[in-house]
């Protein structure tokens, strides 16, 4: 705690020069609001990850007779419990699991699924019905419900260039960044910083609206770029750009900065031919990631207030192709990770492979039900509002 | 002038500087007429290559996969010729505006540049026509087809996608019909197919000819008795008008506007045309409170500064990273129902690379701006690049060359906005200062055209 307080000063010493007054004045309320604050990590595996061959259930004739070329064999898995275990690419993730710190969902999905990367995007990031067509995210709903401490741009803040749909509510918005000194650089418009300053006086809702989101850019452009350099992670991350993103995310959480939501994405789950290099790669860059967070995190006694959701669009179909890949599916598994998860483990039971839906798993859980426990119970507002209506809260928090 | 602006950014893409110079003080008439003239001498549009590679059962997955990406990017390319069709002044803006209206209403998906191009071009051939023979020919339409899963819709096992969307977004919107009225026209549209060639056929023996209940109604229905029993109903005039209006005149409706439209509208048997013409030619169309009102779609900001400037990029692609990273990419809304416009184009991300983007173009400067991966592996994604473009200024130079500062500005912003905004004087003084004068008129139009203003149409 001492470390966090040391932080918090020089984290005011060394923006105070840089930053606008306005920014100043309300400052050292965000800090106050961010120290008792919970923030929520979004991980998105975009492509539709093969949840089986992700934890896999290895105890499963049925599992081994749709893969006879896929299949993760049962010596090689990670086996954390009796029925399900992890692909080996995830070893990193065994202490995690091991130490409480992870729950796993089974079975999430949603009413006729949706096969499309996009449409089942949509649907995973606007938490609508699979025919129902919403222009904003559920995250944005969130800002736009008036959240506590949400009141700055990058309170939702994206590691990309570009801003996804979860991100997008009706009147605000999160904020893109993948890297706060290229941000810098490209704020570095001179017309444009004096643009940025002149965000009063705009009659037109649309101009005004204009003028505002620039005004909020620049200052939250500034406002990052300080804080990226209030605390250097030593944690040793894995050199890819999933890596870096976390390290960075870790970096601002750590410097008591004043976001509450992060969201990052890792891609190339659509793995239709010779699936297995392509996705253990990318599972031992996840895992590995996510182990150096945790680590990163607790060193600074910051992972109880931290709770990271990873999910996917879809999973894929039981049954193998005929490229030793795996065509689009529908429920999937979705982790939980984070210092304070109540039902740690396996939440509840794999998937039931001899009931399938034309070759597909059937969904169990909701994922707006996940989505309506972490809104109710993480970030304590009112799940009903957001998601349109009544979701049932779980009890993995 | 300010009229004929705002009629000429509503109606198309702006002008470029020797139209405005001939028209911008045209009477409001003379030049409705003109847009409409124009767009009866329309041309349909040529595939910008003519290689056009369809999957067959018997490929491999490999080869399906190569013949698929070979076609996104054919069909990329054809997003890249329409902008430039948008832009061009020997098109017709209005029916290029129009389409792309259209476009953004029947959203569709498509997967080939043959079957994107055919659809645009049908379109187009009814775009200011009867809306009746445009949702007939969307209904035939190949893409849309395969888009919402017609191809499946079949009398032992009907599908409901295209039957859903055809009320809920395209015709006469949620709440006035049934979950049974949908089941009923899904079998009224089976054997509404297409073939390999990409053909709208009929296919017999998987039409239900069995009698359905619509709307209250029971007959041996088929889709086109669907499509004119969803016309019959007065809503579907409303709904259509409400969403032209939002989109051509302002985002915030007048119900009462919109209700003498949707009258007239109906009485006209849905003739587009007619509509259009009595929007662009009322006084409150001109008013105030509906000009400079509309933030401009990413293609609608694309396509007006290439009718502006002069902009002659090194490489075309740079219109295909434009519309990807701005959210707009043609033939590919993000979903059935489109693009939802307005202050859903802009976040911080967005606006900054608007904002930039004279900068980068005049200035030949680096973009350093990762498109969000694709779902596929392995995709290689390049981090900065240069808009590499060649901005033909000597029209406007001459235009401006010797005249004081203001008086500078005040030709300028005059004809490159919609509606000319408040001038700091002084910040142009600073940006200005010792410079030549062709360096001097150069930053000018850089500075007026990062102005959020110009975002606004």
């Amino acid at each position: 705690m001492k470390r966090r307080k040391f932080l918090q000063k020089s984290a005011l010493a060394s923006t105070s020069i840089m930053i606008p007054a306005f920014l100043k004045a309300y400052q050292p309320q965000q800090l106050q609001n961010s120290r008792s604050g919970k923030v929520l990590v979004i991980v998105q595996f975009s492509g539709g990850n093969d949840g089986l061959n992700t934890v896999v259930p290895f105890r499963n004739d049925i599992y081994y007779q749709n893969r006879p070329s896929l299949a993760v064999s049962a010596d090689d898995v990670v086996k954390v419990s009796d029925q399900l275990g992890f692909n080996p690419a995830l070893q990193a993730l065994q202490s995690l699991y091991d130490d409480g710190l992870m729950s796993v969902v089974n079975n999430v999905g949603y009413p006729n699924p949706d096969r499309s990367h996009f449409r089942s995007m949509d649907i995973w990031h606007t938490a609508s019905e699979s025919n129902e067509y919403l222009s904003t995210g559920w995250l944005g709903r969130y800002l736009d419900s008036n959240c506590q401490g949400c009141e700055a741009a990058h309170s939702a803040l994206e590691l990309d260039d570009g801003l996804s749909l979860a991100l997008k509510g009706a009147q605000r918005k999160g904020y893109a960044m993948s890297d706060p000194r290229q941000l810098k650089k490209r704020t570095n418009n001179p017309l444009l910083k004096h643009l940025a300053t002149q965000s009063d006086h705009h009659e037109e809702e649309n101009v005004a609206y204009l003028y505002k989101t620039l005004a909020n850019t620049y200052s939250s452009a500034d406002y990052l770029f300080e804080q990226s350099k209030v605390y250097r992670s030593t944690t040793t991350y894995p050199v890819t750009a999933f890596g870096k993103n976390l390290k960075q995310i870790a970096e601002l959480i750590s410097a008591d900065t004043d976001t509450r939501i992060y969201y990052v994405s890792l891609s190339g789950f659509d793995t239709h031919a010779n699936q297995r290099n392509q996705q253990e790669r990318l599972l031992k860059q996840y895992a590995e990631g996510m182990k150096a967070f945790v680590s990163d995190l607790k060193k600074n006694d910051l992972l109880n207030d931290t709770l990271i959701m990873t999910f996917s669009e879809f999973g894929r179909r039981v049954k193998q192709n005929a490229s030793r890949g795996t065509d689009h599916g529908t429920a999937n598994n979705l982790f939980l990770i984070g210092g304070d998860i109540k039902r740690p483990g396996f939440y509840n039971e794999g998937p039931d492979l001899s009931k399938l839906d034309k070759g597909d798993l059937i969904y169990k859980v909701d994922f707006r039900n996940v989505y309506a426990t972490i809104l109710d119970k993480w970030l304590g507002s009112q799940p009903n509002t957001i998601l349109n209506k009544p979701f049932r809260s779980m009890d993995f928090i | 002038m300010e009229n004929i602006n705002h009629l000429y950014w509503r109606a198309g893409f702006g002008l470029g500087l020797q139209e405005w110079q001939d028209k911008k003080n045209w009477s409001v008439q003379r030049a409705v007429d003109h847009l409409f003239a124009q767009a009866k001498q329309h041309s349909q549009q040529a595939l910008t290559k003519d290689t056009f590679a369809v999957t067959t059962p018997s490929m491999s997955d490999a080869q399906k996969a190569e013949t698929r990406k070979k076609e996104r990017r054919l069909v990329v390319l054809q997003s890249v010729d329409w902008i430039k069709r948008m832009a061009s002044t020997e098109e017709s803006p209005l029916l290029e505006k129009m389409s792309l209206f259209w476009h953004g209403h029947f959203a569709c998906q498509s997967k080939t540049s043959l079957l994107a191009n055919n659809q645009l071009n049908t379109i187009r051939q009814h775009a200011l026509g009867h809306f009746k023979d445009l949702v007939l020919a969307i209904a035939r339409d190949p893409s849309m087809i395969r888009f919402l899963n017609n191809q499946q819709n079949k009398k032992l096992k009907p599908n409901e996608n295209f039957a859903r969307e055809l009320m809920e977004l395209f015709t006469i919107g949620r709440g006035n019909y049934t979950e049974n009225d949908i089941k009923e026209a899904a079998r009224a549209f089976t054997g509404w197919s297409s073939n390999l060639k990409g053909e709208f056929v009929f296919r017999p023996g998987v039409h239900d000819y069995g009698r359905k209940t619509f709307f209250g109604k029971s007959g041996r229905f088929d889709g086109t008795d669907i499509i004119d029993m969803i016309l019959e109903k007065r809503e579907t005039a409303h709904f259509i008008v409400k969403k032209i209006y939002r989109y051509f005149v302002n985002e915030k409706v007048d119900e009462e506007v919109i209700d003498d439209l949707s009258r007239q509208f109906y009485d006209s048997s849905y003739d587009i045309g007619a509509l259009m013409r009595v929007i662009f030619t009322s006084d409150w169309f001109y008013t105030e409170k509906n000009k400079g009102t509309k933030i401009k779609s990413p293609v609608e900001l694309m396509a007006g500064m290439l009718k502006s400037l002069h902009i002659d990029f090194e490489n075309e692609l740079a219109l295909v990273f434009l519309q990807k990273s701005l959210g707009q990419s043609l033939f590919n809304p993000p979903n059935v129902a489109g693009w939802p416009g307005n202050k859903n184009w802009v976040d911080n991300s967005t606006l900054l690379l608007r904002l930039n983007l004279p900068a980068y173009l005049f200035n030949s400067q680096e973009v350093n701006f990762k498109l969000k991966e694709e779902f596929e592996a392995k995709q290689k994604n390049k981090v900065t690049r240069r808009l590499l473009a060649k901005v033909d200024i000597s029209q406007l130079y001459s235009l401006v060359k010797g005249k004081a500062l203001q008086e500078q500005l005040d030709i300028l912003s005059q004809y490159l906005f919609a509606q000319p905004p408040t001038i700091s004087l002084p910040l142009f003084q600073r940006i200005t200062r010792g410079k030549t004068e062709e360096e001097a008129i150069q930053l000018q139009l850089v500075g007026l055209l990062s102005l959020p203003e110009y975002q606004m149409c």
